[in-house]
């Protein structure tokens, strides 16, 4: 409790322009919608349903780009786990089976990827890119290049709009656990220090490398369980499915105040930047937006949240 | 704080701005918005969703044009909305459990697949929010009509036009588009059923499929017109069952220069294949009438939502087309509709 008063003291929590930026975004759809549609009680439930995918992605992606890297692969993984949970469900496997294996695989990868920027210093950017293109590559020849149609078996009803389904808790508790993991252990001091200063905290004794491996295999662990809830949604493997995600995510956790030179962010403000996102998105429907609005509204937003991240950074180091 | 509260102006001035705007701009009909359909104040009026598999093609475009039509006829509202990214499946759920959860009086929807799209429209049915379903089908019953192409009709066009220029006797190769594409099944079977009711014909060739591309197509069907001994006169007439397919076909012809050594009808329409058409390569083709799909969608919908029965299957037509009768102010307005007069582009 101390550590977070002084964290008060220091300057306002990283969340709160998030947050603000959520409101106002909010309260403008509510105005201008017609027939105030945006206040109706499933419309809640919807945003939050889309929100679990997104989300759950940032939750992973906060802790990469806290370390000072970055993770391309996100969409294509999604889609993978879409692809071998319908596979497996095809062939006969149960459904804890099916999303035990899937969810292994996303982890695997992201071992993969952690042990190439942690262990052999390659560049995050570049392991990511290509990851990105050979996840894609695989999960298309996996579904013989079409959608792969199976009994989802009960997995079509994880994730759902409505309070009921588990989905939407399963994501809060992510991003409840995340939050502690960074926040109030060791490992997420030492992701911190690493994506702060690397040599300082290898001069410290941290093992650098440990905690990247650590850290992609969480994120793209989390990219995993997001692939299960987008399955649930399709209730097909979808090989094409979430191509540029990682670019939305990317952008929730920018907006959520986490600086891409690492060292900072917060997975409070990456769900409100996930939230955000996902409020344009509906109001662009409510209001019949054309796609290139709301292409122009999403981009404008993240050079604003930028823009006023940066201007706080410079106030409180001045 | 200063700064705070500036960002928080700006975000909303700017926000305000293109949010505002949008409306406003679609007061005359913009894309996007039919009328004031995406911001109409509460006034009764009814509201109809019309989404596509995406907004980019000229067949969306048309389909749009149909659309906007119908609900100047029929005096509604419509809103139209795609998946941001062009066939993007979980965009496209995430827009019907949109505008279900808005409640708009019904929803005209193009699934992009037959299975995954079956929860959002049974969400639309509990929510009383009736669904048609146009372009391509979907599986389950909850949804109040299908408006589209009778492709097996469609392709036995093609099978009696291929009939009619070879008089009634030859041998008819058909390279396929994919395994489980329903839409081009039902017209390659049409194709066949016409084949098969003349004697005189015979298929030597039925089981090869193009794939999803132009280039595989191409590579099929070289290999094809070579294990067929094409060169040697034992091919006469092809049919192919969709775009890719049919300019595949075109360049294996043209790159072995067997374009118009025997008779070719193809299936949908783009400007190469229309070139090909008035060159002589492509004998013919069969295409489908977007613009009237997307008017029979929305017509059919707000009958339905004004209490009028509406049949389970509703046929747009599609049309066979020559070079003959390419001119024609009918065929025009199949493969050019007037989109600037509805989408007033």
């Amino acid at each position: 409790m101390s550590a977070l008063a002084s964290l008060r003291t220091m300057r306002r929590p990283a969340w709160l322009g998030p947050f603000v930026a959520l409101l106002v975004v909010y309260t403008i759809f509510a105005i201008i919608t017609p027939e105030h549609s945006f206040l109706r009680s499933q419309i809640f439930l919807t945003m939050a349903r889309q929100s679990v995918v997104l989300a759950i992605c940032a939750l992973g992606m906060t802790l990469v780009i806290v370390t000072g890297g970055i993770d391309l692969s996100t969409g294509s993984l999604v889609a993978l786990t879409t692809v071998v949970v319908a596979k497996m469900l095809k062939g006969g496997s149960s459904p804890v089976v099916a999303v035990a294996t899937a969810v292994a695989v996303a982890t695997a990868v992201g071992a993969f990827v952690g042990v190439c920027v942690g262990r052999f210093r390659l560049m995050p950017f570049v392991v990511t890119l290509g990851t990105m293109a050979v996840l894609r590559g695989s999960a298309i020849g996996l579904a013989s290049e079409q959608k792969i149609d199976c009994d989802p078996r009960g997995l079509d009803h994880l994730l759902e709009a409505s309070l009921s389904a588990p989905g939407i808790w399963i994501a809060l508790a992510l991003a409840a656990l995340v939050a502690i993991v960074l926040g109030y252990t060791r490992f997420g001091r030492h992701v911190f220090a690493v994506g702060s200063n690397e040599a300082a905290a290898r001069l410290c004794g941290i093992d650098a490398g440990r905690v990247k491996i650590l850290v992609y295999a969480i994120s793209s662990l989390l990219a995993g369980i997001a692939g299960v809830m987008e399955f649930s949604t399709l209730t097909v493997g979808d090989p094409t499915d979430s191509v540029g995600l990682e670019l939305d995510v990317i952008a929730a956790v920018v907006i959520g105040g986490a600086p891409l030179a690492g060292g900072e962010g917060s997975v409070l403000g990456s769900v409100f930047g996930a939230l955000l996102i996902i409020v344009i998105r509906t109001g662009a429907v409510h209001m019949g937006m054309p796609s290139w609005v709301q292409y122009i509204v999403t981009g404008v937003i993240i050079f604003v949240a930028v823009a006023v991240d940066s201007a706080r950074r410079r106030r409180t180091r001045s | 704080m200063k700064m705070r509260a500036l960002g928080a102006v700006v975000t909303f001035s700017i926000l305000g701005g293109l949010l505002l705007g949008c409306p406003k701009d679609s007061s005359k009909p913009a894309p996007g918005t039919d009328g004031e359909g995406g911001a109409a104040p509460s006034n009764g009026r009814i509201k109809i969703a019309v989404i596509p598999k995406g907004t980019t093609h000229e067949f969306w475009k048309s389909v749009h044009a149909g659309a906007v039509k119908a609900s100047r006829e029929v005096d509604v509202d419509i809103v139209w909305k795609g998946p941001l990214k062009e066939d993007d499946l979980k965009a496209q759920v995430d827009v019907v459990s949109t505008f279900v959860a808005q409640g708009v009086s019904g929803i005209v929807l193009a699934p992009l697949n037959d299975t995954a799209l079956r929860a959002p429209v049974k969400q639309a049915a509990q929510a009383k929010i009736p669904v048609v379903v146009f372009d391509s089908d979907l599986q389950g019953d909850d949804h109040v009509s299908f408006v589209a192409t009778d492709n097996v009709a469609a392709g036995k066009l093609a099978g009696d036009h291929v009939s009619k220029l070879l008089n009634d006797k030859g041998n008819v190769v058909v390279l396929r588009y994919q395994e489980g594409s329903a839409s081009t099944q039902n017209r390659e079977k049409g194709f066949l059923d016409a084949v098969k009711a003349k004697p005189g014909l015979k298929v030597v060739s039925d089981n090869q499929y193009g794939g999803a591309t132009t280039e595989s197509a191409f590579a099929k069907g070289e290999s094809l017109l070579l294990a067929q001994k094409a060169e040697t006169g034992a091919v006469n007439g092809i049919f192919t069952p969709n775009e890719s397919t049919t300019f595949g076909m075109l360049l294996a012809l043209r790159k072995s220069n067997m374009h118009k050594k025997m008779k070719f009808v193809g299936f949908d329409a783009s400007d190469k294949l229309v070139g090909a058409l008035k060159e002589g390569d492509v004998d013919g083709l069969v295409v489908q009438n977007p613009f009237n799909m997307g008017y029979l969608a929305v017509k059919t919908m707000a009958d339905h939502l004004r209490g009028k029965k509406v049949d389970k299957r509703i046929d747009t037509g599609a049309r066979l087309v020559t070079k003959d009768n390419l001119e024609d102010p009918a065929v025009k307005e199949v493969m050019q509709p007037d989109l600037k007069k509805w989408l007033g582009e």
